[in-house]
């Protein structure tokens, strides 16, 4: 049996094609799904997927948001999504300061959410560069 | 074609050298000196004739065909435009798609249950946002003016009301008109780009979901154009949270439109000219495994689901108001370039025939002194 993935953005399709094994970050905590999972769906947070071809792991950024999986067929709904390999190191680890020090900054509980989120998706894309190695 | 046509188009200079009496009859210049009718009654077309040169008349033409050229440039980069818009909607598909699709079966499980979403929480309206999505740049007809008219008859309409406004504007022309209204409160000016991302989006979301979850705002209106067709575009106001939870769009009105119901627009030609053909496509809802299982509460997952369905929505909005711009510069451009080729002609018959009377007063000259001679 084979497992296929499909990871949707609102603008694109970032992934779809068959994977043995991928690690999602669920609201709850990661699930590791395997051929002939059982027909599930989940929320998925801001957080890295990983995913397995053969020998070899990837990872992606995740940016929050919904996932279904049945029938050998995992749909994954999120806001963005970007491969580990395309993001910059630096550019990464300087965003994940700046978010650092605006939480620091944010005063009011509006600029406290915006502020939170940043800092987890900047948190997210650093782990997923330094996943790799 | 008569004379009292042409009159704001030929350059309003008086000539400077003069050519003979028979072509100052025969051929007519025929404009007003800007500040000349001021006393005169402007549309005489005797009392305030200015003859131009040949050369001020050639000028003319070269510039009108040199517009020409620019206009007719822009309608086919917009045209060309249309076509990326057009694709980027279709890539937003499957995302729209399965996102509706999955909303609706969770709906469905949830019909029962007592659910409480921050995002879906109606709460009593006492300051109002309005996002309002304008294009970037001008030269599109009427496209940023009937946005912005909607807006101002919306704000008047809040104020009428006694509610408390905000506005978030997206797109240059917006944020230049609102920057020079200081009396309109605005939160946040956004600006769009070439072809609309779902980074873009994220940002309206991002701003739209803090005001909205901080109780700042207690309803966020989005105020887009809709694309009808090419020459049709609707400016229209749709309320974007509270979200409905069963996946619906709704007006002011609260007239609900089912957001399964996607339409797309494709642009083909027919007979050598561009067309639009507009598909409606109602998204398959039932294909659901009845067996699956939630790994959260149904409510968590609702809340995972509705920031992306909100995402989706305004990414929608802008790129249907992209595409309405671009179809509105298409269609003035279209008229520009229509326009400076009628101008093109006329200023050419005026100026052959004055080229014309020229030679014969020339030959006429010659004739006669060639007579008195003998």
């Amino acid at each position: 049996m084979t497992l296929n993935l499909c990871v949707l953005t609102p603008n694109r399709i970032v992934w779809d094609s068959e994977v043995k094994e991928i690690i999602l970050s669920t609201n709850s905590g990661q699930i590791g799904i395997l051929p002939n999972h059982a027909p599930i769906a989940t929320a998925v947070d801001i957080g890295i997927l990983r995913i397995r071809l053969k020998d070899q792991w990837l990872t992606m950024a995740l940016m929050g948001g919904f996932a279904r999986i049945g029938n050998n067929e995992i749909t994954v709904l999120v806001n963005d999504a970007e491969k580990g390999s395309d993001i910059d190191t630096q550019e990464a680890q300087q965003t994940l300061e700046i978010a650092e020090a605006n939480l620091k900054k944010a005063e009011g509980k509006r600029q406290i959410i915006e502020a939170n989120l940043a800092l987890r998706r900047a948190r997210t894309r650093v782990e997923a560069v330094n996943a790799i190695s | 074609m008569s004379c009292s046509n042409l009159t704001m188009w030929v350059p309003s200079k008086p000539s400077l050298s003069d050519t003979s009496a028979i072509s100052s009859r025969s051929f007519i210049c025929p404009f007003h000196l800007p500040n000349s009718s001021s006393s005169t009654p402007s549309r005489s077309p005797t009392s305030t004739q200015i003859q131009c040169s040949l050369r001020d008349l050639r000028d003319r033409i070269d510039s009108v065909k040199n517009t020409q050229k620019i206009t007719e440039a822009m309608k086919l980069v917009a045209a060309a435009k249309v076509r990326r818009a057009q694709e980027a909607v279709v890539n937003a598909r499957p995302f729209s798609e399965t996102l509706v699709g999955v909303l609706y079966n969770i709906n469905e499980q949830l019909l029962t249950e007592d659910i409480d979403i921050p995002l879906t929480k109606v709460r009593p309206v006492k300051k109002v946002a309005l996002v309002v999505v304008t294009g970037d740049r001008g030269l599109c007809g009427g496209f940023n003016n009937a946005i912005i008219k909607k807006a101002e008859a919306r704000i008047r309409e809040l104020k009428g009301l006694g509610l408390d406004y905000t506005v978030i504007s997206v797109g240059k022309k917006g944020n230049s008109y609102f920057g020079r209204r200081p009396y309109i409160p605005v939160d946040k000016f956004l600006e769009g780009s070439n072809l609309p991302t779902a980074k873009e989006a994220q940002a309206i979301a991002d701003d739209v979901f803090s005001l909205f979850v901080s109780e700042e705002v207690d309803k966020v209106e989005l105020l887009y154009t809709k694309f009808v067709s090419l020459v049709k575009s609707n400016p229209v106001i749709h309320t974007l949270l509270p979200l409905s939870p069963k996946g619906e769009i709704c007006d002011i009105n609260g007239i609900c439109v089912d957001a399964a119901e996607d339409e797309f627009f494709r642009l083909t030609t027919k007979e050598g000219k561009l067309t639009v053909e507009r598909d409606v496509v109602r998204t398959e809802t039932s294909d659901f495994s009845p067996i699956l299982q939630f790994e959260q509460d149904p409510v968590q997952i609702l809340d995972a689901l509705l920031p992306l369905y909100l995402n989706s929505q305004i990414l929608r909005s802008l790129q249907e108001s992209l595409a309405s711009e671009l179809a509105a510069r298409m269609s003035a451009m279209s008229n520009a370039t229509d326009n400076a080729k009628e101008l093109k002609k006329n200023l050419s018959r005026v100026y052959n025939r004055k080229r014309q009377a020229k030679i014969t007063g020339e030959i006429l000259e010659i004739v006669a002194g060639a007579d008195a001679l003998v």
